[in-house]
């Protein structure tokens, strides 16, 4: 595994924990940002002492700055495990799953976050589940776990019983699956998740969409139902293919928007500098 | 139209293993994540069970192929000016006796009777396309050399394989029997001859005439003498034919009659069924013998032409391997790596 950069994910809201970590928070605190200023007497301070609050007060009080506290985000990786996930074309789908999970975890460390992590096929896996905590090892738990799963399942239901597990309180989703689902299911799971911040990170594949052989004749077998397919591929074919899957990216767009998020798309392998510069776009 | 039969029919259990292709596919599968979305091919459909169909083809005609299926040629009936012969030619010893020859030269060699014989019953042959000739040989027991059929290669071998063997006893009655018994079984279509080549020297019982008699008048067969005539032995026709040009004394002529062979011809008068002799130690004798043969067996001949089988499997053969051919092509565009 080549050393990536660390993913600098950013986020427009404020998290609610008392953890010192990377982001403005919302609780009192050492942090960055002005949040009031109170009296010396409440908040027993002199070193944040506001000397020009103090000497324009006609009382006479003694002023200090209260400031918000920068405080840790959790970061939350949500797994498909479907047997779709198994597909291997250019890429091994799982692994690029795996990249992006362990590349997160180091990334959260890095950044003082904690990092939790459910998968879930037909049912939540509870084998491979990381409560979230700011863990320094939580990459090689990831690498660990990852080998030992083995996608399967006709779909991905599992995933709704994992939000429960999911902290109360808002925190950053990475929603890691090919989003190959019945339609509205992925609506279904934004509306349950629709008080975290989800960003559904779309595994894509060249081979399936791309990359299509441009004439011959094979047997597609569905890796979920294993239904079977005899394909001849020709131009015509291609096209209609390509169009298809160009307007599943587009489906997917589609729901996540109407929760405010947008999908990142990866094709074949992850990049972190990827991910980060999607942060910077979406923050801006 | 003939019914069609197999050769080896036992091959044909395995037809229901041309079931197979519609079990498997055939064609190199790949997964592919997600197919609930993949657009609707009709022609992706039809090609699918075009190839199904395409190896279920293909394995039906070479199993059908490997049963080898023929019919039956049938026989035809043909008509031709002809007579069945059957040649009765003796080969016992006196017939490896040297004929008489006419010129006296010192370049003339002297030939066999049972060569000479051989010889005009070749040019004989030659002489009578659509004759059906069968050839039994006898010395002290008749040999079934070659049934009467109408191949006429097989006649010619067995006349041209007769030698003389003597072992001293002349079993004509049998050889007669048993030329007549090829009539058996076979419908009166043409002139049936039995063509005794000998020189005599042989007697019949006269409980085997009677016998002889009864098997002539049932198959409705003609005799025929064809004396081989050497030298020194007398012309047995001189007891019929009179009126000869030259004079032959009584003495001589009641020497002739207790003369065999001249008993002989009696003999088959007496049997009391159509009969000719002819007298053959030259070219003339024949030309006579084959006209006056002709003259007797002017009445056409239908005779049975066995056609050969007609065997189908080079048809499936044909057409499995046209099969195979686009099979071929079909696996030339398979698709081996899902990429472009």
């Amino acid at each position: 595994m080549p050393q990536q950069p660390l993913i600098h994910y950013h986020v427009r809201w404020r998290p609610s924990g008392h953890q010192p970590g990377a982001s403005r928070g919302i609780v009192a605190g050492i942090g960055d940002q002005l949040r009031s200023v109170v009296l010396l007497r409440d908040h027993p301070d002199p070193r944040r002492l506001d000397l020009r609050a103090s000497v324009r007060d006609p009382f006479a009080n003694i002023w200090v700055r209260d400031f918000n506290l920068n405080s840790a985000l959790k970061v939350i990786v949500l797994v498909d495990t479907s047997a779709s996930m198994g597909y291997v074309g250019q890429v091994n789908r799982m692994h690029v799953a795996q990249e992006i999970a362990s590349q997160l975890a180091l990334s959260a460390y890095r950044s003082g976050d904690a990092f939790g992590l459910f998968a879930a096929g037909e049912a939540m896996n509870k084998q491979c589940m990381l409560p979230p905590k700011a863990n320094r090892g939580a990459w090689l738990w990831v690498n660990h776990h990852f080998s030992k799963l083995k996608p399967q399942g006709q779909h991905a239901n599992g995933l709704f019983a994992a939000v429960p597990y999911l902290p109360q309180r808002r925190c950053l989703v990475f929603l890691i699956s090919d989003f190959r689902w019945q339609a509205g299911k992925l609506k279904q799971l934004l509306k349950k998740m629709a008080h975290h911040d989800v960003v559904p990170v779309m595994l894509q594949d060249p081979a399936e969409m791309d990359a299509l052989p441009k004439s011959g004749i094979a047997i597609l077998r569905d890796t979920e139902t294993g239904a079977a397919q005899f394909v001849w591929m020709r131009e015509s074919l291609k096209k209609q293919m390509q169009n298809l899957r160009a307007q599943h990216v587009r489906n997917v767009e589609e729901a996540s928007r109407k929760y405010g998020n947008k999908p990142f798309v990866v094709k074949g392998e992850f990049s972190s500098a990827l991910l980060t510069k999607y942060f910077m776009e979406r923050s801006a | 139209m003939n019914a069609i039969h197999f050769f080896k029919p036992e091959l044909l259990w395995l037809l229901p293993l041309t079931l197979l292709p519609l079990v498997s596919y055939g064609v190199k599968q790949f997964n592919y994540p997600g197919l609930e979305d993949w657009p609707k091919d009709l022609l992706s459909d039809w090609l699918r069970w075009g190839v199904r169909a395409l190896a279920v083809l293909t394995l039906i005609s070479l199993i059908i192929a490997a049963a080898a299926p023929f019919t039956e040629g049938g026989t035809v009936i043909r008509v031709g000016e002809g007579a069945e012969i059957v040649v009765v030619l003796d080969r016992s010893g006196s017939m490896s006796e040297n004929l008489q020859a006419n010129d006296q030269s010192v370049n003339a060699k002297p030939i066999s009777k049972i060569e000479a014989s051989r010889k005009v019953l070749l040019r004989f042959m030659e002489q009578r396309p659509a004759d059906t000739f069968g050839v039994v040989a006898f010395n002290a027991a008749p040999i079934s050399v070659a049934p009467l059929s109408a191949d006429r290669e097989l006649a010619r071998a067995a006349l041209k394989s007769a030698e003389s063997n003597s072992s001293g006893f002349t079993a004509l009655n049998r050889a007669l029997a048993m030329g007549l018994d090829y009539f058996n079984g076979r419908p009166f279509t043409a002139t049936r001859l039995v063509m005794l080549v000998s020189d005599g020297d042989a007697v019949i019982e006269p409980e085997d005439r009677v016998i002889l008699k009864n098997l002539f008048r049932q198959y409705r067969a003609k005799l025929i003498w064809v004396y081989v005539h050497a030298g020194v032995e007398k012309n047995i026709l001189s007891s019929v034919i009179a009126g000869d040009n030259e004079y032959i004394p009584q003495a001589e002529l009641d020497q002739v009659e207790i003369n065999q062979n001249v008993a002989m011809n009696r003999l088959f008068e007496d049997l009391d069924i159509p009969y000719q002799a002819f007298e053959v130690n030259s070219e003339a004798g024949l030309q006579q013998a084959v006209a006056e043969i002709e003259r007797s067996t002017n009445k056409p001949t239908r005779y049975e032409y066995r056609l050969p089988r007609q065997d189908y499997a080079i048809y499936f053969y044909l057409l499995a391997m046209l099969l195979l051919g686009a099979l071929f092509w079909l696996k030339q565009i398979e698709i081996r790596a899902w990429k472009p």
